[in-house]
């Protein structure tokens, strides 16, 4: 079992994310920790992440508030830029898309009563070299553990990253992921830090390459029949509109899987392959390029680099990785009955 | 009570950020002797030295003046956003020529300068008033950490940046903000009221031959510590710049006993985070052009006579 703490923003895939942690046999969920990011400010992050833990079943597992802003950020009319993304979805998809984002209901539970970045650093130095940790949304919380205790880096197992892009046109920009894009500063101080790390780019998710693990309505088919647990009946009530939404306006084949993709890492790094330990930088100055991510590969004339230590995801078995999504969420059903 | 301080009916609590440093021990010095101010505690950050050298220097600092019971908080070992890059006018220790100061057998606070920084605020009945005199990793990190406890910040009075580029000194960015702008860019977003003792009005507070005469009127232990630290502090900017020791965090310490030190004026100011040689320069916006409210009270006239005139009466009472 791998001991893991969970670090999101709370988006759709988060949530799955959350919920595939909660209940797979090889991973022992320490806690989750969360972020401002896509899905909003920090109160309504940390709301799904409590709501998604009590439809799971899970209010033991610990949930920690943390950053509710970047380091430095974007300037106020890129913040504000995805409004019109959302008037296009309205326009299309009308009243189905209450299910996408909808505020959080208040939570029947509440977050421990710790930041974020000491829930993490307190877990990882009482462990060393046990604790993996998983980040599927912008790295503010990580960067700021890492920024105020030197000994994180040291007494970390590894972390499993979600940002970036190498191959696959960015989301943000042409050259820029999201995650990264969101604190482009925090990017910077956790891929630069001397620690193992495994970084799951665009490349291996938000790209027709790796179809097969994206969830479709055939996988929601294949699901129908597991059972009526809340999860399962939650699976199937709010994901046809995510598949929809990314097949209609992002061309891919189905609901790109990216935060489980990280987290199944974590427990199982032959799911994807990876490139040699790189060092990998984040390019913090201009506008389109900002938020960039630069693998140092080859052979440079100018000095530069770090510590090659991040190994990036560069193809996927998705057919086995959609396999093992689909008889892990099912574990609510059999674990229940 | 020194004559020349101001009457108060209570000393104003305060909270220190800084990175000793020898004009930041000078600046300790005077909170710890000063009738007007009661110092809750010390936070250290990474700047005019690296960390652990500058958290040593504050505590051989307060041990040495009998300040033992004023806790000392660990902070930033590196900036938010840059790696960090160390200053020049202290010497490598952050401290030199003062070698015979003993090793302190003071212990640092078993908590992060932030979460002190939290502890103390959430002691307070009152919002507390925050001196900062060093780059500003810990504020920076403090802002991300517990924006909630913003309000409890009554303000933050801060040497660093640069405006006005009267004085023949002329530089697009002073080291405080150079050394961690991204930090000052979330200090200046956090709304918290910010005063700014920038370097072109520190630059004129100057220890030069006359002020040398008066601090060696000053016969005491201290008085000889204080000496020697000018000493030294003055052989690095005659070197470099032609001038006397500039005493910049003195000046933003003192402006708690008396604000009337300084002028200052309200603008917006915004950091410059790229740039080839000002990055970090802080721009103040003074004819409103950019249509912000005012982040920023901006110190723009000094007084600086008075100023050395309350220095020397703390070292002297």
């Amino acid at each position: 079992m791998e001991r893991i703490i969970l670090d999101v923003d709370s988006a759709g895939d988060d949530i799955l994310a959350v919920l595939f942690a909660a209940v797979s046999p090889s991973i022992k969920l320490e806690g989750v920790t969360t972020c401002t990011g896509a899905a909003g400010p920090i109160e309504q992050v940390t709301n799904v992440v409590l709501n998604t833990l009590a439809l799971a079943g899970r209010t033991d597992i610990p949930v920690a508030k943390g950053a509710w802003r970047p380091i430095v950020g974007n300037s106020k009319a890129d913040m504000e830029a995805p409004v019109h993304f959302e008037k296009r979805l309205v326009a299309r998809f009308g009243d189905r898309l209450k299910m996408f984002n909808p505020p959080a209901p208040t939570p029947t539970t509440k977050p421990i009563d710790r930041h974020a970045v000491d829930f993490i650093l307190d877990t990882v130095l009482a462990s060393p070299g046990e604790i993996t940790l998983v980040a599927t949304g912008p790295m503010t919380n990580l960067a700021m553990a890492f920024l105020q205790d030197e000994r994180l880096a040291k007494a970390v197992k590894r972390l499993v990253l979600l940002g970036g892009n190498f191959v696959t046109p960015g989301n943000m920009t042409p050259l820029s992921e999201y995650n990264i894009w969101a604190d482009a500063e925090a990017a910077r101080v956790v891929l630069n830090q001397d620690v193992d790390k495994i970084l799951v780019p665009l490349d291996v998710c938000e790209d027709n390459r790796a179809a097969a693990s994206m969830l479709t309505r055939d996988d929601l088919a294949d699901l129908q029949g597991a059972g009526d647990h809340p999860v399962l009946k939650m699976l199937q009530a709010s994901f046809p509109i995510y598949i929809d939404i990314w097949r209609e306006f992002f061309d891919l084949v189905g609901f790109p899987m990216d935060d489980i993709i990280t987290v199944a890492l974590a427990f199982d790094p032959t799911l994807c392959t990876m490139t040699e330990p790189v060092f990998v930088d984040v390019v913090l100055d201009g506008r389109l390029a900002r938020g960039q991510t630069v693998a140092w590969r080859g052979r440079q004339l100018l000095p530069g680099g770090g510590a090659k230590t991040t190994r990036i995801c560069t193809d996927i078995d998705g057919r086995r990785f959609m396999k093992l999504f689909k008889e892990t969420i099912v574990r609510y059903q059999s674990s229940a009955a | 009570m020194s004559s020349i301080e101001a009457v108060s009916p209570r000393p104003t609590p305060i909270l220190l950020d800084c990175d000793p440093g020898h004009d930041d021990a000078i600046a300790i010095v005077m909170a710890h002797r000063s009738k007007a101010i009661d110092l809750l505690g010390i936070t250290v950050t990474c700047g005019n030295a690296e960390l652990d050298k500058a958290v040593s220097n504050t505590l051989r600092i307060l041990e040495f003046i009998g300040a033992e019971d004023v806790p000392v908080a660990a902070g930033c070992y590196r900036p938010l956003a840059r790696p960090l890059v160390l200053g020049t006018a202290d010497g490598p220790s952050g401290l030199e020529g003062s070698p015979y100061l003993p090793p302190a057998t003071k212990k640092v606070e078993p908590l992060h300068a932030v979460d002190f920084i939290a502890k103390t605020l959430r002691e307070q009945d009152e919002p507390l008033r925050i001196v900062a005199t060093g780059p500003l990793c810990n504020l920076g990190l403090f802002v991300l950490k517990y924006p909630d406890l913003l309000p409890k910040i009554k303000d933050i009075t801060w040497m660093g940046g640069v405006f006005w580029r009267k004085s023949e000194f002329i530089t697009p960015t002073e080291f405080n903000a150079f050394c961690d702008p991204e930090a000052l860019r979330i200090v200046l977003d956090s709304g918290v009221p910010l005063t700014m003792v920038g370097l072109d009005v520190t630059m004129q507070v100057l220890v030069e031959a006359p002020q040398f005469v008066e601090f060696e009127k000053i016969d005491t232990e201290l008085g000889h510590v204080v000496l020697d630290w000018l000493r030294f502090y003055e052989k690095l900017h005659r070197g470099q710049m032609g001038v006397g020791g500039a005493l910049h965090d003195p000046l933003a310490l003192a402006l708690i006993i008396d604000p009337t030190l300084v002028r200052t004026r309200p603008a917006h100011i915004g950091v410059d985070l790229g740039g080839t040689y000002t990055f970090g320069a802080t721009v103040a916006d003074f004819w409103n052009e950019r249509q912000l409210p005012a982040n920023a009270q901006i110190a723009k006239e000094v007084d600086a006579d008075r100023f050395f005139e309350l220095l020397y009466s703390l070292l002297r009472d």
